[in-house]
C-alpha cells in the first residue's frame, strides 16, 4: 500500500456530555477505499464531519498530510464531500452547481468549462448542463454531487450514505460507478454506510463501528472470515454464535462434543465465543452429522433456503440448496475450517441465537440504519 | 351554492375596495363636495405636481420607507440567521422576543421609544433636539426588523443545512457561503418581509407621530393635521397615485411569483427574460435607494437656514381660499431661509412639548397667561428689538402687557375673545343669555365644549361669578363640580375639530375663540356668535416669543418683524379673522373684518373682558387635575407612562441575534451533526 495520509488520534466527541466518539485511533492510505461501517448512532458520520473539519473534536487530533488539522476550516481542507441528501443548490443548474467550487476557486473561465464537461462525462451526465437540479432523478442527482465534489481533484473524497436514498438496482449500480470512478481518479474515498453488503463489495479497508468506538479493522475477506468479536461477526453477514470452551490449541467444546478447529493461542479452558457461518454448514443424512436436529422453519431466498433448525433448544441459521420441510429430522457436519473461535467479548450473549428469527429481521435492520444522524 | 359562493365573494371584494373606489372617485370630482360627482377632471393631480410642500412629504415618507426597509433587511437577515443558529429552546425564547414589538399596541411603542430616544438624546448626550431624522429612522427600524425576521425564519428552517457544509466544504467561507447559497434560498423571505416593512413602514402614524421631529416629518404625520378642516382634494390625488402604486407592486410581483412557480413545475431553466426583468427591478431598486440617499445627502448638507415655526392649528395664512402664502413670501423676501411649520393644539400642549425636551423650535406664539409661565420657568429669550423695527406699529395698548410686563420676551400676535357660537337654526334666541347656554339640558348631546383646562375653567368661572384668575381652591372646586355637571349635556371635548362638526351642524351650541367661529360663520350662514357681556369673557392676547431651545435666533427675529408688517398682519387676518394688535394693519384687511364687531368689539364691551393670568405651578396642576376629573371619562393619568425599557430589551435583543448572525457566520462554525 501507499503512504498515509490521514491519521486520527484518540479522537473524543462529546455532545452536551454525552460520548459519541471514545478514542478512535484510525490511519488512512492515499489512493485507499476505506469504509466506516456500523449501526445508526455508532459515530461513524460524526468521525466523518472531524475529516471534513465541519466539527472539532472534543480531544484528538486529526493530522492530514503529517500536519494536525484541528483548526483548519474545512474550506481550507483539500477534501471534499459527497452528503447524504446530495445537498446541490437549488438555485444553480446542474453545469453551474459542478462549477461552484471552481468559481469560488476563481479559476479560469475556460478550464471550469472544460473541467466541468469532462466531469459531466465521467459520471455519463454529458447534455445535462443546463437543466435544473430538482428536475433530476436521484441516482442523477447522486452523479451530480459526486461530479461536484471531484472536480475539485481533492485529496479526499468524503462519502456520507452516498446511496442510501436510491433503490436497490441503482444502488448496486452505483457501487459499481463508484469503484470505477476511485479507481479512474485514484483519489482516496472514505465512504460513510451501514450497508455491510455495501461495505464489503467495495473497499479496501472496512472500519466497523459500535457505541462510538472502533470493533474492527481490516480488509474485507478478514471482516467477514476473521470477526474479532460477536458483534461484528453479526453485523457482517450471519453467525450462528455459541459459548464453547477452548480445551486446548485446536480443540473446542461446544453441544457436549469436541471439535477440532484452526484456532490456537487461548488459555486451556478458557470460555470463547464459537461462530458458524450459515453457509458454511453441510446437510449430512441425520445418522452421519456431528449433530442432529429438527427443522422448524424455512424461508425461500432465491439463491437458497434459509432454515432454522433446533439443535437441544438452541436454534441455528443454516443456508443450503436443498429443500428440507418443516419437522425434517437432518444432520449436520462442521469442518474445522468452519469453525471461528473469538475471545469472550462485552457483545458475548447477545447476538447469534435465532430463536426469535423471522425473514423480516433484516429488513427492520436496516430500514432503521436509514434514519441514521 | 355555488352562486351562492360567488355572490358572497362579489361582495368581500366590493366591502374591501369600496373605500379605495369612493376615494379614486373624489380625486377626479370637479366639485369641492365629496358627495356630488359633479364632473371629471384631473385639475387634482395638476395641483398636486405643484405642490412642493406635499411631494416633500411623499419624498420623506418614500425615503424613510427605503432606508428602513434596507436597515430592517439587512439586520433582520442576519438576526434571522443569529437566532436560527441558537439552539431550539434560546430559539423559541428570542422569537417571541421579537414579536412582541408587532403584537405591542403602537401607540406603547411609540411612547415609550419616545421617553428612550428623549432620555437618551437630552439626558445623556445634552442634544438640543433628540427627535430628527436619525430617530424616526431608528423606530421604524424598530418594527420592521421583527417582520423581516418573521419572514426569514421558515425559508431558514426549510434549508436543508448541509447546503451551508456544502458550500464551506467547495471552499466557500461562511461569509461566503451565506451571499452565494443561504442568501438564495431565503429570498422570497427577505422580500416578502421587505414588503411588509416597507408598506408598514410608509403608513405608520401612530409610532412616527411620537418620535418626530420638527426637522423631517411624514406625510401620515403632516396628514394628520389636515383632518381638523377639510382635506384638499389634491390629496386624494396623491393617495390614489399611492395606492395604485403599492396595487401595481403587489401585482407585479404576485405575477413574477406565479411565473416563478410556473417555471419550477415546468422544470425549464431560467428564461433569458425571467433573468433580465429580475435585473431591472434589482436596478430600479438599487437607483431608488441611491437617489433617495442623494436626496437625504443634498437635504442634510443645504448652507439654508431652516426656521421651525411652531403655531396653532390654521393661525397663519398659506395661500388657501385667496389669501397671501405668508409662509412663502418671507421665504421669498429671505432666500436663505426656509421655514418649517408645525402646529400644537392648546397652550398646554405647547408647554408639556418644551418642557420634556426633545424639540428644537424657533418662533412659537403662546396665549398671554401662558408667555407669563414661560417667562416664570425661563423658558424665553430675551428679544433684541434692533432686529425687530417694526414692532413701532404695534398698538400702545398692546405693548407692556401683564405677562410681560417690561415687554422683553413677546411680540403680540393677534388678539380676541371667547364667546359661544350658535346655530340659529335649531338654537331658541330666547335661550341666548349667558354662559348658562352651554349647560342647557334642551341642546343635550349637541354642545361642543373647548378642551383646555384654562379655557374650561374661565366659561365655568364667568358663569359663577368668580374672578378668573382666582386660587381659592374651594372656588376651582365649584367649577369642577359645575363642569363635571355639564359633561353628560357634552357632546365631545374639542379644539380643532369644532369646524367640521359645527359647519355640518352635528352640534349645535360651542365655546370657542371668535377669530376661528367668524371663519365657521363663512362656511355655515345659519351659525352665529354670542359675547356674553354681562357675565364677562376672556380677552386673550397670542404673542410670538422665542423659546430657550431656538437655533435661529436671528432668523426668528425676523420672522417675528416681518409678521409686524401691517400689510402681511392684514394678510393674515384675512386668513385667520382674528383681531390685529396692529391698527395699520386694518387698512390692508377685508372691509367685513375690519368692521366687524366680532372681531373688533367696541371699547365698552371689551372692557368687560378680562386676561388670564399665570396661576403658580401648583394651581395650575391643581386644575389640570380637577378638569381631567371633572370632563374625561376614563380618566388618564399622564404620570405612568409606560417606560422605555420592553422596547430597549427588544432592540438590544434584535442586535444582539444579528451580531450572533454576524458572528454565525463570521466566526468559526460549530454544530451538531
Amino acid at each position: 500500500m501507499s503512504k498515509e495520509l490521514i491519521r486520527l488520534r484518540d479522537l473524543t466527541m462529546e455532545f452536551d456530555g454525552e460520548r459519541i466518539l471514545d478514542g478512535i485511533n484510525l490511519y488512512i492510505n492515499d489512493h485507499e477505499f476505506l469504509t466506516l461501517l456500523g449501526p445508526s448512532g455508532c459515530g461513524k458520520t460524526t468521525t466523518l464531519r472531524i475529516i471534513g473539519g465541519f466539527l472539532t473534536p472534543t480531544a484528538g487530533t486529526v493530522i492530514f498530510d503529517g500536519e494536525c488539522i484541528n483548526e483548519v476550516p474545512p474550506y481550507k481542507r483539500q477534501i471534499n464531500t459527497v452528503f447524504q441528501r446530495y445537498a446541490l443548490f437549488p438555485h444553480l443548474n446542474v453545469f453551474d452547481n459542478i462549477a461552484f467550487g471552481l468559481r469560488v476557486a476563481k479559476k479560469p473561465k475556460e478550464e471550469i468549462e472544460q473541467r466541468v464537461n469532462h466531469m459531466l462525462e465521467v459520471v455519463s451526465l454529458k447534455g445535462y448542463g443546463h437543466r435544473n437540479v430538482s428536475s433530476l432523478s436521484g441516482g442523477q442527482q447522486q452523479r451530480v454531487a459526486i461530479a461536484r465534489a471531484l472536480v475539485n481533484e481533492p485529496k479526499v473524497l468524503l462519502l456520507d450514505e452516498p446511496l442510501g436514498a436510491l433503490d436497490l438496482r441503482l444502488r448496486k449500480d452505483m457501487q459499481n460507478e463508484l469503484k470505477r470512478i476511485q479507481q479512474a481518479t485514484g483519489i482516496t474515498f472514505v465512504y460513510v454506510t451501514h450497508d455491510q453488503e455495501e461495505a464489503l463489495s467495495m473497499s479496501d479497508t472496512v472500519v466497523v463501528m459500535d457505541k462510538g468506538r472502533i470493533q474492527q479493522i481490516g480488509k474485507p475477506e478478514d471482516i467477514y472470515n476473521e470477526p474479532k468479536n460477536a458483534f461484528v461477526a453479526d453485523f457482517i453477514g450471519e453467525s450462528n454464535i455459541l459459548d464453547g470452551i477452548m480445551l486446548a490449541d485446536y480443540k473446542v467444546k461446544f453441544f457436549g462434543r469436541t471439535f477440532t478447529c484452526v484456532d490456537a493461542g487461548f488459555e486451556p479452558n478458557e470460555p470463547v465465543d464459537v461462530v458458524i457461518r450459515p453457509e458454511d454448514i453441510d446437510i449430512v443424512d441425520p445418522k452421519e452429522g456431528h449433530l442432529v436436529g429438527t427443522v422448524t422453519g424455512i424461508t425461500f431466498k432465491g439463491l437458497n433456503y434459509d432454515i432454522i433448525v433446533e439443535f437441544k433448544g438452541f436454534k441455528w441459521l443454516i443456508q443450503t440448496t436443498d429443500f428440507h420441510p418443516v419437522g425434517a429430522e437432518i444432520g449436520i457436519r462442521l469442518n474445522p475450517e468452519d469453525i471461528h473461535i473469538m475471545q469472550k467479548s462485552e457483545y458475548s450473549g447477545m447476538f447469534g441465537d435465532y430463536s426469535s428469527y423471522s425473514a423480516e429481521y433484516d429488513e427492520l435492520t436496516e430500514d432503521a440504519g436509514d434514519g441514521e444522524e | 351554492m355555488k352562486k351562492a359562493n360567488r355572490v358572497l365573494t362579489i361582495l368581500m371584494f366590493v366591502f374591501l375596495y369600496i373605500p379605495m373606489a369612493v376615494l379614486i372617485v373624489a380625486s377626479f370630482n370637479t366639485g369641492k363636495d365629496i358627495t356630488r360627482f359633479e364632473g371629471f377632471t384631473l385639475q387634482q393631480y395638476a395641483e398636486l405636481f405643484r405642490d412642493q410642500d406635499l411631494l416633500r412629504l411623499l419624498g420623506n415618507s418614500v425615503l424613510i420607507a427605503l432606508l428602513s426597509t434596507g436597515i430592517s433587511v439587512a439586520f433582520g437577515t442576519l438576526a434571522a440567521v443569529g437566532i436560527h443558529s441558537l439552539k431550539p429552546k434560546m430559539r423559541k425564547v428570542v422569537m417571541s422576543l421579537t414579536n412582541i414589538p408587532m403584537t405591542n399596541p403602537d401607540i406603547v411603542t411609540g411612547v415609550s421609544l419616545s421617553l428612550l430616544f428623549v432620555f437618551v438624546g437630552t439626558g445623556l448626550l445634552n442634544q438640543r433636539e433628540s427627535l430628527n431624522f436619525g430617530t424616526l429612522l431608528l423606530a421604524h427600524v424598530t418594527f420592521g426588523l421583527p417582520y423581516v425576521i418573521l419572514n426569514v425564519m421558515p425559508k431558514l428552517q426549510q434549508m436543508n443545512p448541509a447546503l451551508t457544509d456544502a458550500a464551506m466544504d467547495l471552499g466557500c467561507t461562511p461569509v461566503k457561503a451565506f451571499f452565494k447559497v443561504i442568501i438564495h434560498e431565503v429570498m422570497p423571505g427577505v422580500v416578502s418581509g421587505g414588503i411588509m416593512a416597507f408598506t408598514m413602514s410608509l403608513d405608520d402614524f401612530v409610532i412616527s407621530y411620537f418620535v418626530t421631529g420638527s426637522d423631517f416629518v411624514t406625510l401620515p404625520v403632516e396628514i394628520y393635521t389636515y383632518t381638523k378642516k377639510p382635506i384638499h382634494p389634491k390629496v386624494y390625488a396623491m393617495f390614489t397615485l399611492l395606492f395604485g402604486l403599492i396595487f401595481v407592486l403587489m401585482l407585479t410581483m404576485n405575477l413574477l411569483q406565479l411565473r416563478g412557480d410556473r417555471k419550477k413545475v415546468n422544470k425549464r431553466p431560467a428564461s433569458r427574460g425571467w433573468k433580465i426583468a429580475r435585473r431591472c427591478i434589482a436596478g430600479v431598486a438599487a437607483v431608488c435607494l441611491v437617489v433617495g440617499c442623494c436626496f437625504l445627502f443634498m437635504s442634510g448638507r443645504q448652507e439654508r437656514i431652516t426656521l421651525n415655526v411652531y403655531n396653532w392649528g390654521m393661525n397663519m395664512a398659506d395661500g388657501t381660499d385667496g389669501t397671501m402664502d405668508l409662509v412663502a413670501e418671507f421665504e421669498k423676501r429671505y432666500p436663505h431661509i426656509d421655514v418649517r411649520m408645525s402646529e400644537y393644539e392648546s397652550n398646554e400642549v405647547l408647554y408639556t412639548k418644551l418642557s420634556s425636551g426633545g424639540i428644537t423650535v424657533d418662533v412659537i406664539i403662546p396665549s398671554d397667561y401662558m408667555i407669563d409661565r414661560m417667562i416664570a420657568e425661563d423658558m424665553l429669550l430675551e428679544l433684541d428689538f434692533q432686529n425687530i423695527p417694526n414692532f413701532s406699529y404695534v398698538d400702545e395698548q398692546f405693548k407692556n402687557p401683564d405677562y410681560d410686563p417690561e415687554n422683553k420676551y413677546s411680540v403680540p400676535y393677534t388678539w380676541g375673545t371667547v364667546g359661544i357660537l350658535y346655530n340659529t337654526k335649531y338654537v331658541d334666541e330666547a335661550d341666548v343669555t349667558g354662559w348658562e347656554l352651554m349647560w342647557n339640558e334642551k341642546y343635550a348631546g349637541k354642545i361642543l365644549m373647548i378642551d383646555n383646562s384654562r379655557d374650561a375653567f374661565g366659561i365655568a368661572q364667568y358663569l359663577l361669578g368668580y374672578d378668573v384668575n382666582t386660587t381659592d381652591k374651594a372656588q376651582l372646586q365649584a367649577c369642577a363640580d359645575k363642569l363635571a355637571q355639564q359633561r353628560p349635556l357634552v357632546q365631545q371635548y374639542v379644539m380643532d375639530q369644532i369646524y367640521a362638526t359645527m359647519e355640518n351642524e352635528e352640534a349645535y351650541i360651542a365655546a370657542y375663540y371668535a377669530g376661528d367661529c367668524m371663519l365657521m360663520m363663512e362656511e355655515n350662514e345659519d351659525l352665529a356668535f354670542y359675547l356674553p357681556e354681562h357675565q364677562g369673557f376672556n380677552l386673550f392676547t397670542d404673542a410670538m416669543c422665542i423659546p430657550k431651545c431656538a437655533k435661529e435666533k436671528e432668523a426668528a427675529e425676523l420672522f417675528i418683524n416681518f409678521m409686524c408688517d401691517p400689510e402681511i398682519s392684514g394678510a393674515n387676518m384675512d386668513y385667520i379673522c382674528y383681531a390685529s394688535p396692529i391698527s395699520a394693519a386694518k387698512e390692508h384687511m377685508e372691509d367685513y373684518l375690519a368692521e366687524s364687531e366680532i372681531v373688533y368689539p367696541e371699547e365698552a364691551v371689551l372692557e368687560k373682558g378680562s386676561a388670564y393670568a399665570y396661576l403658580s405651578e401648583e394651581i395650575s396642576r391643581y386644575v389640570e387635575g380637577l378638569y381631567q376629573g371633572a370632563t374625561k371619562i376614563n380618566n388618564v393619568s399622564t404620570d405612568d407612562e409606560p417606560s422605555g425599557s420592553p422596547v430597549a430589551l427588544i432592540v438590544v435583543a434584535a442586535l444582539l441575534a444579528a451580531g450572533g448572525g454576524a458572528w454565525v457566520l463570521f466566526g468559526r462554525k460549530k454544530r451538531k451533526s
